[in-house]
């Protein structure tokens, strides 16, 4: 491995001050699962590295009715997938989160990680999104806070700027009548990437859809909302027919490329055939005001 | 996942174990080298390290075929810390086969240490030697390459074509001669067949993901000896290459071959860091550890064959085979590797399994290709072989209304038949694998389940056969060797010339010697993997371990009891053959309570010095048969084209199992691997530059535990083989080759879609779903 300079900040400012001092040639540690990878491989070449780890108060994960959920950006994936609190009211993250990489991937990395990484196929990314997730930074120039639908512009590219750091994520508290899903698809039933994901955040009103966010991982530079099959479903009566035609939707307005995980003709009609069963999963979710996963087969020996 | 084993043991036992039963052998004791194992004391080759010792990377080649016209290597050299750096003009001119030698006639050899040319991405063309990783990784930078980019060929069909580009300035690019076998007349056959199948079949290029990363560490002495700790399965092969292409005499070489993790065939050939370990360690006069990454062991390593199989059967009116014709031709990338001989063997394994032995003909190729070479991999041939024929059997079956189970047990070859070597079979080895699954699981009651129900997941059953040799004949005059010495004590050094590349080889070998010697398996010391010490062997591979080295533990432990015997017949005097021997004491049969220990009989007294009694085994068995059977069940999602195994019924008539639990490991792992060979794991090259595209455990997708299905393994040993020990044959590589068909054959069962081409993946399933 390439040798860097090793920093422990034991503040934000100070943190920040190091990434302005360093200007772009540090790199931020909080779980090191991708960067230390990144590094080991040439794919990243920082000459210093910033372990935010001694920073306090970055490590909760926390729920109130009014504020929702909040998740610190040292907050372990481990640590989400076993909150009662995610698992019973945001299902879609709960799954993403459990199907991330291996157990021993998941104690060390972090979700504000994931989402700093951006990577076009990352997990926790849809269904924070489909929950109207929203980015809290600490910068040069104080806070900030971004809708994380607008936080992606393209793979590995997000609108941080210089110095900045993600200090918190907070997700709205889910109404009554929701349901959340994530559904994954890979060719292992562990350790992948996703090929396509699609998240469904759905709120019923009786039969009808009072809202519905679709969010698309793998099949664009960034995770991208499926508006058009939203608009199908918003406001409307659940029917078969509606599921159908928002699932086209979703195809159609998806923009994959062809990889070594799948061609683009196949992610676009995995997008379909997900979303179809993800709408499907959410509203069963959202009548019956359950998580859509059996929980009691939780995976915590694979 | 959950798995069971069940050993089955008829009572006839053909004089192949003792009187009074089996103590040792046949039972399940722990491995004799588990605890170093667990407990992490265990070295491996990577283990190995010495003061001053260097470090040495190999420099790959950016493109798939391309000529080398400059290496400026001053950059590098100058970066402090870097030692060495070598290229094809500092390296031996000398071509190897990179494989056995001196002893096989089907290598050739193709191979330079570094070329002046590469013929696969990933081709070493130069290395070097520096005092820590990191500065190694920045002197590879530093080299500078100046390519002539050739064109390049990656189709084996494109590289055979007149004016495809040239590879290694052979014919049409083909390794050697075509294969042939011809039987009878194939056009009388057909016009006999009341039906004509012709299909035709490929297989991917799956990649042997062995735990532990190819890794040797080099030092010579001051004599002129060098000694390299390396991970191969073929010390002796390593031993005599080197000694080849360095141009040494054989024992101023040490191959040490410690611990190992994994080989699955591919470490039996001579990767190019030994070479170049042995060169920058002589050229430094220092030490010198050589590790491949994961990336290296992809691109660096050697895959399965690609083949393509076209496929032509007739069938006659008494549902009997009238005739077959077979082309099979095979991708061995950059260099011939084992091209040539995984061709024979594909050849002539398809030439069996199902009885046609009159009217046969089939025709073997091996092409270079620039992607990169195809190896030695467990299953060698058969694999690719019997996967074409075992699919086309089953579409014949369904073609005539026939259930597959039943036109399987109709045709296949059975107790005097030929058998892929053209010997004649001993046993109806492969009826009694197939009855016994069938009745495991139900198979003419099972629920057809699959096709008519709305929902998008559709289950269904299918099953594979296959046979598989123990040993290397005919390819190879087989040939092992054990020495025996007991101490002073009464304990044995049983020193075995093969190697345990993680299969529990040193345990079976204890055990064999334990049961004919009447001792515990804690009074036997194994000693291996040293070519300084143990007697030659051609080493751990074409599953002759057992079947071949065992017996000649058998023959050295034997030999070693006469001499003790003999001894002990003196001290009693009683005649030989009214003496036994068990539990470490030799007695008169009439007089159990008196006798002697053994331990006595060797042991020095009244100022005599202990004796050292040795006994030797030599065995050159021809060749035995195992035959398997599979039944697979799996779930298809009709939607995404996923397809789930959910439980393998794996039965397989082996003679003998010496050690169970080890015969059920080899089972349960040839399932695993014959499932990423069937659904997920094939090795990706760009068809337009040969760069892999998938060189790491990200995207080369094997199953992992939570893929894997419920397991029940059924342990046969109703024909014992009068050449085994104790009737054994061999296991390792038997079962990965019947899985894969299995569970083609429980796709159609399950969708109605034919799969002839693995691996089956979603987008193939899909497309050809859609069509059907």
């Amino acid at each position: 491995m390439r040798p860097f300079d090793y920093f422990e900040p034991a503040t934000l400012p100070e943190a920040v001050s190091l990434l302005e001092r360093f200007d772009g040639r540090a790199s931020i540690l909080a779980g090191g699962t991708d960067l230390l990878v990144e590094i080991k491989e040439r794919i990243r070449l920082p000459d210093h590295v910033i372990n935010i780890k001694k920073v306090p108060g970055l490590d909760y994960l926390s729920y109130d009715p009014v504020d929702g959920l909040k998740i610190g950006s040292l907050a372990t994936l481990h640590e989400v997938e076993t909150s009662p609190v995610v698992i019973e009211k945001y299902a879609g993250l709960y799954q993403a989160a459990r199907e991330l990489g291996s157990i021993q991937v998941r104690n060390r990395a972090t979700v504000a990680g994931n989402i700093c990484r951006a990577s076009p196929s990352a997990d926790t990314l849809p269904p924070l999104i489909a929950d109207n997730a929203t980015i809290h930074t600490f910068g040069p120039d104080g806070e900030r806070s971004i809708p994380m639908e607008k936080f992606f512009t393209g793979p590995g590219k997000t609108v941080l700027l210089d110095g900045e750091i993600l200090t918190r994520i907070n997700v709205p508290s889910p109404p009554p009548n929701t349901g959340k899903v994530y559904l994954k698809l890979g060719r292992r039933a562990a350790m992948e990437l996703a090929t396509v994901g699609v998240a469904v955040t759905l709120t019923l009103d009786g039969n009808e859809c009072r809202s519905v966010r679709i969010v698309l991982g793998a099949v664009a530079p960034t995770p991208m909302r499926a508006t058009d099959a939203e608009d199908i479903l918003i406001g409307k009566a659940i029917s078969e027919n509606a599921i159908e035609e928002a699932s086209q939707a979703a195809k159609d307005q998806c923009r994959p490329i062809s990889d070594v995980r799948g061609s683009a003709d196949y992610r676009r009609e995995m997008v379909r055939v997900l979303t179809g069963r993800a709408l499907r999963m959410s509203i069963e979710a959202a009548n019956e005001g359950n998580s859509p996963f059996d929980i009691s087969t939780d995976q915590t020996v694979d | 996942m959950t798995t069971s084993i069940i050993l089955e043991t008829p009572s006839p036992t053909l004089g192949l174990i003792p009187e009074n039963g089996l103590s040792v052998v046949h039972t399940s004791p722990p491995r004799v080298d588990g605890l170093e194992k667990v407990t992490g004391s265990a070295l491996y080759a990577a283990d190995y390290s010495f003061p001053g010792m260097l470090y040495g990377k190999i420099l790959r080649s950016k493109h798939a075929h391309a000529r080398i016209v400059h290496i400026d290597k001053s950059k590098a050299l100058a970066l402090e810390g870097v030692k060495a750096v070598i290229t094809h003009a500092d390296a031996p001119k000398e071509l190897h086969a990179g494989s056995p030698a001196p002893r096989v006639g089907q290598m050739v050899a193709d191979q330079y240490v570094l070329a002046e040319k590469a013929r696969y991405f990933g081709d070493g063309i130069a290395a070097v030697a520096a005092v820590s990783e990191e500065i190694l990784e920045e002197a590879l930078h530093l080299i500078e390459v100046e390519y002539e980019p050739l064109p390049a060929v990656f189709d084996m069909v494109e590289a055979m074509k007149p004016d495809a580009p040239s590879i290694h300035g052979t014919e049409r690019n083909l390794v050697g001669p075509p294969f042939i076998i011809e039987r009878g007349d194939v056009e009388e056959g057909f016009a006999q067949a009341e039906t004509i199948f012709e299909g035709h079949y490929e297989t991917g290029r799956p990649v042997p993901c062995y735990m532990e990363p190819n890794a040797c560490v080099c030092r010579w002495d001051r004599g002129g000896k060098l000694t390299i700790w390396s991970s191969t399965q073929c010390a002796f092969m390593v031993r005599g290459i080197l000694s080849q292409v360095l141009g040494i005499p054989a024992h101023d070489v040490r191959v040490i071959v410690e611990h190992m993790g994994g080989g699955f065939g591919a470490k039996q050939d001579l990767y190019q860091h030994e070479f170049v370990c042995a060169i920058l360690a002589r050229e430094t006069r220092r030490p010198v550890k050589m590790e491949y990454s994961r990336k290296e062991s992809f691109l660096g390593g050697r895959s399965r064959h690609p083949i393509k199989i076209t496929l032509k059967q007739g069938l006659g009116k008494d549902g009997l085979l009238t005739a077959r014709e077979v082309r099979l031709v095979s991708n061995t990338g950059g260099y011939a590797s084992h091209g040539l001989g995984i061709t024979a063997v594909g050849c002539l394994d398809i030439a069996s399994l199902y009885r046609c032995e009159k009217n046969l003909k089939i025709e073997g190729i091996s092409v270079y290709t620039n992607n990169p070479i195809a190896g030695a991999y467990r299953g060698f041939g058969a694999v690719q072989a019997f996967f074409a024929l075992e699919t086309q059997i089953d579409e014949m079956a369904v073609a005539s209304g026939v259930d597959p189970l039943d036109f399987r047990l109709k045709n296949i070859v059975g107790d005097g038949d030929l058998s892929p070597s053209e010997h004649h079979i001993l046993g109806d080895g492969l009826a009694v694998c197939l009855r016994r699954g069938a009745e495991e699981m139900g198979w003419y009651e099972r629920k057809k389940m699959g096709r008519n129900n709305s929902s998008p997941l559709k289950r269904g059953w299918g099953v594979g056969t296959e046979m598989h040799s123990s040993g290397a004949y005919p390819d190879i005059e087989e040939q092992s060797n054990a020495i025996i010495r007991m101490n002073e004590d009464g304990t044995v050094n049983l020193i075995i010339g093969m190697a345990d590349l993680g299969t529990g080889t040193r345990t079976m070998a204890a055990q064999i010697a334990a049961e004919v010697l009447g001792i515990s398996l804690g009074e036997i010391r194994v000693i291996d993997g040293d070519t300084d010490v143990t007697p030659f062997d051609i080493g751990a591979y074409a599953s002759r371990t057992t079947y071949v080295g065992g017996g000649a533990v058998l023959k050295a432990a034997n030999h070693l009891k006469k001499q003790l015997l003999e001894l002990a017949s003196e001290r009693l005097e009683c005649p030989l053959e009214d003496l036994s021997l068990i539990e470490g004491r030799v007695f008169a049969k009439n007089a159990p309570n008196e006798g002697i220990a053994v331990r006595d009989l060797v042991s020095g007294e009244g100022g005599r010095p202990p004796r050292t009694l040795i006994g030797q085994g030599n065995n050159e068995p021809t060749v035995a048969y195992s035959f398997g059977a599979h039944f697979a069940e799996v779930e298809v999602d009709t939607e995404i084209g996923q397809i789930k195994v959910l439980q393998v019924i794996a039965v397989h008539e082996i003679g003998r199992a010496i050690n169970p639990v080890a015969v059920a490991g080899q089972i349960e792992g040839g399932i695993q691997q014959g499932i990423g060979h069937a659904l997920t794991e094939d090795f990706i090259i760009d068809k337009k530059t040969g760069r892999p595209l998938n060189p790491s455990f990200v995207d080369y997708k094997m199953p992992l535990a939570l893929d894997m299905p419920k397991i029940k393994t059924i342990i046969l040993e109703e024909f014992p083989d009068p050449s085994g020990p104790f009737g054994a044959k061999g296991i390792g590589e038997d079962p990965i080759i019947p899985i894969g068909p299995a569970i083609g054959n429980a796709v159609y069962e399950a969708t109605g879609v034919r799969m002839r081409e693995l691996p089956i993946t979603p987008e193939k399933f899909l497309k050809a779903f859609a069509e059907t």
